[in-house]
């Protein structure tokens, strides 16, 4: 048994690398041209879940939601924190769930994960549309204290606790590091920033030993994977998938042009009509709407 | 379910080191818009809510009624001073069922839940308004940069049973996607079919900061300051901040429209022509950033300038930083890749540069030719004359 | 405070061999790498040769990594034809110098450093991870305390926490800052090095087959001299590799400072010759115009799709164009047979030529730039190449074989460190690291060993060989400059008597005569002029400028540069403005202004800078190398 029972949510995601992904002629994703690969963000979760093994000898279990060659993407996130329990919900079912449904699957997945889990780590957000939530979702669930944007942490295992950084960043504002200090369990959804620690000779030759036998282990990730469907996993049906869903996509239009395609007008700096022209440009692109 | 059981729009104010963060503004302003046309077209009387958390923040409240809020619903406390997921929680979605709370809003005694909640897509609302969604078992969508309220007519497998359903006074969240090219609407839907009915409300979102202007501050503006007193799970109270460090101190491009970033062209005078790149800034109200090179201390200048413009946190580029800008102004910069990379982003692009056939100038959608000693001046003088509106 | 036994200081392919020595010998040794990635800041030619001397014994290769290394390490082809080609314009004289590769030699296999290195780290860490060792990257060493009253030595880093060795072997390349820490030499000068420049071309297995006339796994390498030196002293090479050609200049640096040019217009001297664009010509797709009418969104989605459709014509290209790859695609049950994949490979073709307005045109694809110093040994060898209880090893202690066409590092590098290893478990077992006893023990060693005496005199039967491939040239040629000193050579009878005497009178003072212009440019101009066949080019490779060679490259920027100028009105430095081979360097206002990014770490600026390695992880990161 180990002192520190980890899990991790991941996501597979569509791989929107230049040479990887196509687009539909209406501008959508074609996704049945693109290539799926581990979300980035979870990639950096199971980083940060690595940390605990490497430190603390932690057990971990990896856990996602989706279609059957999402085992793809357990694989790979076995690879890079030498996971021992891979788990995949997949049910038809969980089609079209929205934030608060996939929650609902990944909360009643991780009870169900071997050991009390102590902490779930969990990508900053998918980079297909899921912006952040399903990571506090799922731990308002768990009733485990989120912790969001954390960019270090550690823990004290005889006190049964975590130090985390996290990161704060407000418009107009100084980024600004705080340190906070939670009972186990908690959750926490790791910070694009996130990058471990590894100080000691010593610490950095068990690094290697681990990375070792997670390419051992993710090369026979089959022999560590459960796969659920809802029945399986015993959600109520009422909460997953698109019942389970408050929100819908109701369309999906073009963003009316935003940016400009930099086809440079050229103005004479020393003629004042020009200047003026320049300045009534400048002040229509300020005066319009942003789009990020 | 009744009409009346949701009403109102609650804002979730956000107050870091006793100053507001300028999103809440945004989307008190937005939420003002949203309402006064909302009563207007349904004949109603319904409030912006503005709920503040915090602690020392009583003066606050009368700012937030001046930028457009009808009631303020606050929660001061030591505990609350700084953001706390688990605690914030659980008083924002206390304070947004509190019967007796809305009973002094307005007067309704089938109030359950707010109809609409605004948070903001930051580090702090992005994940609050995740959890108190949860809590109050509702939709949310994120990262939102319109919104419309209107009634809709759905047909919908699950929400409708396949039939269709007129949903009244349905907020319509725009979120810009992945590709950048797309808006995808978001709606928070009751389910209408019988076999599954389930009421989801609020109808909320998070707003990406930056988006929505505020309303110009009414002192005149009046309305009930509300104080809730909330308590606390000791287990909660478990969760300390242990210590906050400011790491940035230096540039903060992201809270400004406009920037305005020179380059080796400054070399023929350069504590002047900083001089004039300060002018320019000011005029526009935009921060100052520096093309790679500059950083590494090819001229002379004086120490003071050089300890404000030749470092490091203002080189934007692949070695600094990425911004995107409403508005960037390229000055004596020659558009190396090095450069481009952390400035392409912007919304709107002007050069000033004495060569045409200088990179920069496929990089720009404006390009002033001239030397900016020359034009420089001009430029402030006609962007006075233009009053270019421009806020921070 | 942690302790270990020995430390490693660089894991390239000496240092790499001493931890798989040490472990071989049961010793405890920690490595340490600067770069992300073993192998990711490793540059060569590159040969790796196994050597059998007539006299003395060397430590090669596959004594180091066992027979292991023959049956699976990633070595690109074994090498099996060795020809030197005298240039001018567009005539060109060959060679053959097979016999003088094959002198003494188990076998000579090119190499790509990241792929071989990264091999040798694997076998290395498992070994050292038995006895508590093994390999730690992205960490930089920056100082080293010889806490004299405790008797210890203390490494600290700039990634991790101090720790104490007992012995040190330095491995850290050319450029060693361990070297400079602890003041064991000055810093290599110009008279003692080379710079090198390569590039690596792709080029599908069967065409390298093809075309360079060879059976699977077998390859071949070039040497050219004459024009394409551009009046310097030193020359090219184009070595086949599994599915890349690596090709690079590599010149006397004083020779570069006398008559500065800058590296990549040597390299591509080379790729201009109509022999080697011959060599490197290929199938490429060229992109038209984007019509820049179309909506935004319309253009980017159009450049995507463009990007994938070529991506996996050249993948499926690659793999249809090699024995392996055909048989993979075949067993992954993707294509019946391999005519259907070539059907695929066709429509894609298609595809790009007439929806995305692709075209197909001869020309080269270029994957990687990179540059490194290389010691010449018989200038810079380090006569004691220990101080205190550091022993230094490789491209760190100055060591490599390069007389006329024969070019050697990497096996020298390997030889050190098994005897490194070799003193240090010595030291290890009677714990005593005294440099009378560890630090002499293995100066003894190096100096005992068959490449130091190649460093140090001439092997007057390699030299046989040597002459015995040009006997075709006209003596004339030869004779108005070599004249009596060639003859005297050219004889069996006086050969031993004539070299016993040039060894005495100093090897050192022979090579200035050797190693000049006449023997790297003019003659080998008048070679080809006169013997030399023509070789017509089919087109004008397109080479890349060096914006778009550095743009190519990975690397992950530091915001503080590694590199400090302490002199900007340095004469020195402004010849490195055009020797620098990335162009990091400008004058401004008459000061010679560096900025970093961009920089592969060379080297060649580091005489009058204060030049330290990247913080760990930081700088440049090969995919070749």
């Amino acid at each position: 048994m180990s002192d520190l029972n980890v899990a991790i949510v991941i996501k597979l995601e569509p791989d929107f690398s230049e040479g990887n992904v196509s687009y539909n002629p209406d501008g959508t994703l074609n996704r049945a041209e693109t290539k799926n690969t581990l979300g980035p963000h979870s990639a950096i979760a199971a980083h940060a879940a690595f940390y605990s093994k490497v430190m603390y000898d932690a057990k971990i279990s990896i856990g996602t939601m989706g279609p059957p060659i999402a085992d793809s993407s357990l694989q790979m996130a076995q690879r890079i924190c030498d996971a021992e329990e891979l788990h995949l919900y997949s049910d038809r079912i969980f089609a079209g769930a929205d934030t608060l449904a996939t929650a609902e699957v990944l909360k009643t997945g991780i009870e169900k994960m071997q050991g009390k889990i102590d902490i779930v780590f969990a990508g900053h957000r998918a980079s297909d549309g899921e912006t952040g939530q399903t990571g506090p979702q799922t731990a308002w669930k768990l009733g485990f204290t989120f912790l969001g944007n954390v960019i270090d942490y550690k823990v004290d295992l005889k006190e049964r606790t975590v130090i985390a950084k996290r990161m704060v960043s407000l418009q107009g504002f100084n980024d600004i590091v705080e340190e906070i200090e939670a009972p186990l369990p908690v959750f926490i959804s790791v910070d694009p920033a996130y990058k471990a620690n590894f100080n000691t000779v010593l610490q950095r030759l068990s690094l290697e030993k681990y990375k070792k036998e997670a390419k051992i282990r993710s090369d026979n990730y089959k022999h560590y994977l459960k796969v659920f469907n809802a029945q399986q996993l015993g959600v109520d049906l009422k909460f997953v998938g698109l019942l389970g869903s408050p929100t819908i996509v109701y369309k999906v239009e073009r963003i009316p042009k935003g940016k400009a395609t930099r086809q440079a007008e050229i103005l004479d700096g020393s003629n004042q009509e020009d200047l003026r022209k320049a300045v009534a440009k400048m002040k229509e692109a300020l005066s319009a709407m942003v789009i990020k | 379910m009744s009409d009346n059981n949701y009403q109102h729009l609650y804002v979730v104010i956000e107050v870091q080191d006793d100053k507001i963060v300028p999103v809440s503004l945004e989307m008190l302003g937005e939420a003002r818009r949203l309402i006064d046309s909302f009563n207007k077209k349904y004949q109603s009387n319904e409030k912006v809510v503005a709920i503040l958390l915090g602690h020392n923040i009583k003066e606050i409240c009368n700012t937030l009624i001046e930028y457009g809020a009808d009631v303020i619903v606050y929660a001061d406390s030591h505990e609350l001073k700084n953001y706390r997921n688990n605690i914030y929680t659980k008083t924002i979605s206390q304070i947004a069922q509190d019967e007796k709370l809305s009973a002094q809003i307005s007067p309704s005694s089938k109030f359950k839940k707010p109809r609409y909640m605004f948070f903001a897509a930051d580090s702090i609302g992005r994940h609050l308004s995740s959890t108190v969604l949860v809590a109050l078992d509702s939709g949310l969508a994120s990262d939102i940069n319109k919104l419309e309220i209107s009634d809709l007519k759905i047909t919908h497998q699950h929400k409708t049973d396949g039939k269709p359903v007129t949903y009244e006074k349905t907020l319509e969240m725009y979120r810009p996607d992945f590709s950048g090219f797309l808006w995808t609407t978001i709606l928070c839907l009751d389910n209408k079919n019988p076999q599954i009915e389930r009421d989801y409300h609020p109808q909320s979102c998070s707003i990406i900061p930056g988006v929505f202007e505020p309303i110009a501050p009414d002192k005149g503006r009046k309305g009930p300051i509300i104080e809730y007193m909330p308590t606390f799970d000791q287990n909660d109270l478990r969760v300390k901040i242990l210590s906050r460090q400011v790491i940035r101190s230096g540039v903060d491009f992201d809270s400004y429209k406009t920037v305005v970033s020179f380059g080796r062209g400054i070399k023929d005078a350069p504590e002047q022509n900083i001089k004039l790149v300060e002018q320019l800034a000011k005029t526009l109200n935009a921060e100052i950033g520096v093309s790679l090179p500059i950083s590494k201390k090819p001229f002379v200048v004086s120490e003071n300038v050089s300890s404000k413009y030749m470092i490091s946190d203002r080189v934007i580029g692949t070695s600094g930083r990425r911004i995107s800008p409403m508005l960037y102004v390229a000055v004596g910069i020659s558009g190396a890749m090095q450069h481009v990379v952390g400035m392409q982003d912007s919304r709107f692009i002007v050069a000033i540069n004495p060569d045409e056939n200088s990179p920069i100038k496929d990089e720009c959608d404006v390009f002033i030719k001239g030397r900016m000693e020359d034009v420089i001046p001009k430029l402030v003088e006609e962007i006075k004359q233009q009053s270019l509106a421009v806020n921070a | 405070m942690e302790k270990y036994d020995v430390a490693i200081i660089g894991g390239g392919s000496a240092g790499l061999a001493a931890l798989k020595q040490l472990s071989n010998l049961g010793k405890q040794a920690v490595l340490l790498e600067a770069g992300n990635k073993i192998g990711s800041k490793n540059v060569s030619g590159g040969i790796l040769y196994s050597k059998r001397p007539k006299k003395g014994h060397v430590h090669n290769v596959e004594d180091v990594y066992g027979d292991i290394f023959l049956s699976e390490a990633p070595f690109e082809r074994k090498i099996t034809k060795y020809i030197l080609h005298s240039t001018s314009k567009d005539k060109v004289y060959s060679i053959d110098l097979t016999a003088a590769h094959e002198y003494e030699s188990n076998f000579g296999y090119s190499v790509l450093m990241n792929k071989l290195n990264g091999w040798f780290a694997e076998q290395a860490a498992e070994s050292a991870q038995r006895f508590g060792g093994g390999i730690i990257s992205g960490v930089r060493v920056n100082s080293i305390e010889w806490d004299e009253k405790n008797d210890r030595t203390i490494i600290r880093t700039d990634e991790l926490e101090e720790f104490e060795v007992k012995a040190i072997i330095a491995a850290d390349g050319v450029n060693s800052e361990v070297a400079q820490i602890s003041g064991a030499r000055p810093k290599f000068t110009p008279e003692q090095l080379y710079q090198g420049v390569k590039v690596v071309v792709k080029l599908p297995e069967d065409v390298i087959n093809t075309r360079f006339n060879l059976i699977p796994d077998e390859g071949i390498a070039h040497l050219f001299a004459g024009d394409i030196t551009l009046n310097h002293i030193g020359g090219g090479f184009l070595y086949t590799n599994k599915d890349t050609l690596s090709i690079g200049a590599v010149y006397h640096f004083d020779s570069l400072l006398a008559n500065p040019t800058e590296p990549y217009t040597l390299v591509n001297s080379l790729l201009k010759n109509p022999m080697i664009s011959e060599f490197i010509k290929d199938e490429v797709p060229t992109r038209g115009k984007i019509d820049k009418n179309l909506p935004q969104e319309e253009q980017i989605r159009n450049r995507f799709a463009i990007t994938k459709l070529i991506k996996s014509w050249r993948e499926l290209r690659e793999a249809y164009l090699s024995q392996k790859g055909k048989n993979d695609l075949l067993k992954s049950g993707k294509y019946q047979s391999v005519d259907e994949i070539k059907e695929q490979l066709d429509s894609i073709h298609n595809q790009l030529t007439q929806k995305y307005d692709v075209s197909f045109v001869t020309d080269y694809v270029e994957v990687e730039y990179s540059a490194k110093l290389v010691p010449d040994g018989k200038r810079c060898r380090m006569l004691k190449p220990y101080n205190k209880n550091i022993l230094f090893i490789g491209d760190a202690a100055g060591r490599g074989v390069f007389v006329g066409p024969r070019i050697e590092g990497l096996n020298i590098g390997i030889d050190d460190a098994f005897r490194a290893a070799e003193a240090v478990a010595r030291a290890l077992d009677k714990n005593n690291f005294d440099p009378n006893y560890l630090g002499e023990y293995y100066a003894t060693s190096v100096d005992e060993s068959p490449y130091t005496r190649d460093m140090k005199q001439i092997d007057k039967d390699y030299l046989k060989i040597f002459l015995d491939a040009t006997k075709d040239i006209p003596s004339d040629i030869i004779s108005t400059r070599y004249g009596a000193v060639l003859k005297l050579m050219s004889s069996d009878t006086f050969r031993s008597v004539a070299v016993k005497f040039a060894n005495i009178l100093g090897y050192e003072r022979l090579l200035p005569m050797v190693e000049s212009e006449d023997t790297y440019v003019k003659v080998p101009i008048e070679i080809a002029k006169r013997l030399g066949k023509t070789i017509q080019p089919t087109y004008t490779p397109s080479i890349p400028s060096i914006a778009d060679r550095v743009a190519k490259l990975n690397f992950n920027d530091d915001n503080n540069s590694h590199i400090k100028v302490t002199n900007p009105q340095s004469e020195f430095l402004k010849k490195i403005i055009t020797l620098c081979p990335t162009k990091c360097y400008s004058l401004e206002n008459q000061q010679v202004m560096l900025q970093h990014e961009g920089c592969i770490e060379c080297g060649t600026c580091s005489q009058e800078t204060d030049w330290k390695h990247p913080r760990g992880e930081k700088g440049v990161v090969y995919q070749y190398g």
